[in-house]
């Protein structure tokens, strides 16, 4: 970790300084339930998230665990429930509005911007932070000018830490596949999130890939002191990373609790490990 | 050593940001640029004005202007001709009604006029995508051109339906209607276009045109990491007709001084303008110059040789060769989708590493 990045990180604690104390909830989801038509894909979960921590979602494929992140990005409504982030009470609101409240995410299927160059990718994470309108932008010599290189020397602060630098200019669809991963992770940091929802970050990669991958979200977590939600079905992974986990199983709730307690719970053991633990 | 990047180290991102990365594509370009402001107006005639300058000035500008829409934001219009028509109406509306108003202004009002205009065609871009809205921008095509035609207060109830565009100067040179000199009219698009393209390419650089292309890309993750898609898809249409309708004033008064909406506006001008952009490249600046080169001098040059060296019939000719640029344009769609710009790209990668390619 270089001296940038730490000193990038002291900046963004005092940014996201918003009177929640590390260990409190940052974001509560109550009595979520959602369905599609006549399918259910969440039934009544509640669980909360606590500042700085790390908090896993587990569960078999079908369990709601993206339909979960994606209620609380704000892309689909549920039908009941409430959820609260950083002490206030969510009205009805658009996927771009949460990404203003500080939410950034990574998807299951890679989303990339895929005309565009790694770089161009982890800049548009930084547009909720960019403020010159279009006029400024037409002008472009000036305040316009001005902001871009400030955000771009973020972002690259954020291309070293994730150690992308030889990537920088390559269009990201001829990316191999662990690298897309670790751009689209850029771009979820540019954002300075307060929290930052992974869905499946490491599937699909090998062990290598995996390590490194494990290892930028600590750092991020640490080092950023960033809230993460992380969906992962490396057991491995999730018992390393995670402080605490909560399983999803057909749409409903079935353990919560540290990674010792859920390895030990029956219901989960008999549900989604399906054969006794190690 | 012409084209090098050696010893071209970038030391800020400043310098990493530039238009043109290498100094000799910088010498290059402002050479272009000094010839064409500096030594074409003493040379230039009137039929090259009318046939070959002017023409591939304004539609230069056009296709530039579908290109922000359609190349950048992924939004693919073919109400480009009625946007013209919008622009050319609002500029002859303007003129008429505003004698003393400088011909400059009338044609960037006549912009801001389209905009606004495109900006409410624009509006169902946020329910609907790819197909179902070129069907939609084809209505808006037809709607305009019959509102055009239908109320009379458009062409200032003259009794042909046409609009002509009065004698104006600027700086005492004239540049519209028809004593205007092929230097004035050739100058004045020119420095327009010139201008145009400044902010476009300012425009896609940064924030903006970032959020363009991610809508264009990938509109749900787009929307998931904070770009408003309601807002971003409606400056894109705004921006994009705000060209197309300068360009279509330009059209009207400078280059046809006289139109009538059905023939000058039609369809098939909205189709030219998506070949152009797609010809050239989409997502590109230099692609939406180059492709309105290939297709405004493409049947100038075939004309003068079918008709001119080889001495057929001007009906024969005018068949063969819309034949040949259909099938250039099919070829360069299956051959090249990402257009000349791509062709353009890759020649510069070659020449940089010429003459040990590896
Ligand atoms: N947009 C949608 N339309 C219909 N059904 C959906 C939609 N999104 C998710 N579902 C359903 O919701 C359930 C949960 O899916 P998902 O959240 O993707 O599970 P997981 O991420 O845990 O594998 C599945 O049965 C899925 O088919
Ligand atoms: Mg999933």
């Amino acid at each position: 970790m270089n001296v940038h990045v730490r000193e990038d990180m002291e900046r963004h604690v005092l940014r996201a300084d918003d009177g929640i104390v590390m260990g409190e909830d940052l974001l509560k989801v109550d009595h979520i339930s959602l369905s599609f038509g006549g399918v259910k894909a969440i039934t009544d979960i509640s669980f909360d998230i606590k500042k700085g921590e790390i908090r896993a979602i587990i569960g078999p494929n079908g369990a709601g665990k993206t339909s979960m992140l994606n209620v609380i990005n704000g892309f689909y409504h549920p039908q009941e429930g409430t959820i609260t982030f950083r002490g206030k009470r969510r009205r009805r609101v658009r996927p771009y509005e949460t990404a203003r409240e500080g939410i950034a995410r990574t998807f299951q299927n890679i989303a990339l911007f895929k005309g565009m160059s790694t770089l161009d990718n982890i800049m548009t994470g930084r547009i909720t932070l960019q403020k010159r309108n279009m006029f400024w932008h037409g002008l472009w010599t000036g305040p316009a000018e001005r902001e871009e290189i400030e955000h771009r020397e973020a972002v690259e602060r954020i291309i070293d830490f994730l150690e992308i630098e030889h990537i920088r200019k390559t269009p990201v669809g001829r990316l191999p596949y662990g690298l897309q991963k670790r751009v689209e992770l850029g771009r979820a940091l540019a954002a300075e999130p307060a929290l930052l929802l992974l869905d499946e970050p490491m599937a699909g990669m090998n062990l290598e890939e995996k390590e490194d991958m494990s290892r930028f979200i600590l750092d991020v977590n640490q080092q950023y002191g960033t809230t993460i939600a992380l969906i992962e079905h490396d057991m491995g992974v999730v018992m390393d990373l995670s402080d605490r986990v909560v399983v999803l199983d057909y749409g409903r709730k079935i353990g919560d609790g540290t990674p010792d307690e859920v390895r030990n719970n029956k219901d989960v053991i008999d549900a989604y490990l399906g054969v006794p633990h190690e | 050593m012409l084209y090098r990047e050696a010893g071209d180290f970038k030391t800020t991102y400043r310098e990493d940001n530039q238009t043109f990365p290498i100094k000799s594509e910088r010498v290059l370009f402002w050479a272009a640029m000094a010839v064409a402001f500096l030594v074409v107006p003493f040379f230039v005639n009137s039929y090259w004005e009318k046939s070959v300058l002017v023409p591939l000035l304004v539609w230069s500008l056009v296709a530039l202007g579908l290109n922000i829409l359609t190349g950048y934001c992924g939004q693919v219009s073919l109400g480009t001709g009625a946007f013209m028509a919008v622009g050319a109406f609002a500029c002859y509306k303007l003129m008429t009604a505003f004698p003393g108003l400088n011909i400059f202004f009338v044609v960037i009002l006549s912009g801001g006029v389209t905009a606004v205009v495109g900006m409410l065609f624009g509006l169902p871009s946020l329910r609907i995508k790819g197909f179902y809205l070129a069907v939609a921008t084809l209505a808006a095509q037809f709607f305009l051109v019959w509102v055009f035609n239908k109320f009379a207060w458009f062409y200032n109830y003259s009794a042909s339906g046409q609009i002509t565009a009065p004698q104006r100067e600027i700086f005492g040179v004239i540049v519209t209607g028809p004593n205007a000199a092929p230097w004035a009219t050739y100058l004045f698009c020119l420095t327009i276009l010139f201008l145009f393209a400044w902010l476009a390419r300012n425009l896609t650089r940064g924030r903006i045109g970032r959020s363009w292309m991610a809508i264009r890309d990938m509109d749900i993750a787009a929307e998931i990491i904070g770009v408003d898609p309601l807002r971003t898809k409606l400056s894109a249409f705004a921006v994009s007709s705000f060209f197309i309708g300068v360009g279509g004033a330009l059209f009207f008064s400078v280059y046809l001084g006289a139109a009538e909406v059905t023939e000058a506006f039609g369809i098939d001008k909205s189709f030219l303008a998506l070949f152009m952009v797609i010809i050239g490249g989409l997502g590109s600046v230099l692609g939406s110059f180059l492709g309105a080169a290939f297709l405004v001098l493409m049947p100038v040059l075939l004309k003068n040789i079918f008709v001119g060296s080889l001495g057929w019939p001007t009906d024969v000719a005018a068949h063969i060769q819309i034949m040949l640029i259909g099938g250039l344009i099919v070829f360069f769609l299956i051959v090249e989708p990402h257009g000349l710009a791509q062709l353009w790209r890759l020649t510069k990668e070659k020449l940089r590493l010429w003459p040990f390619p590896y």
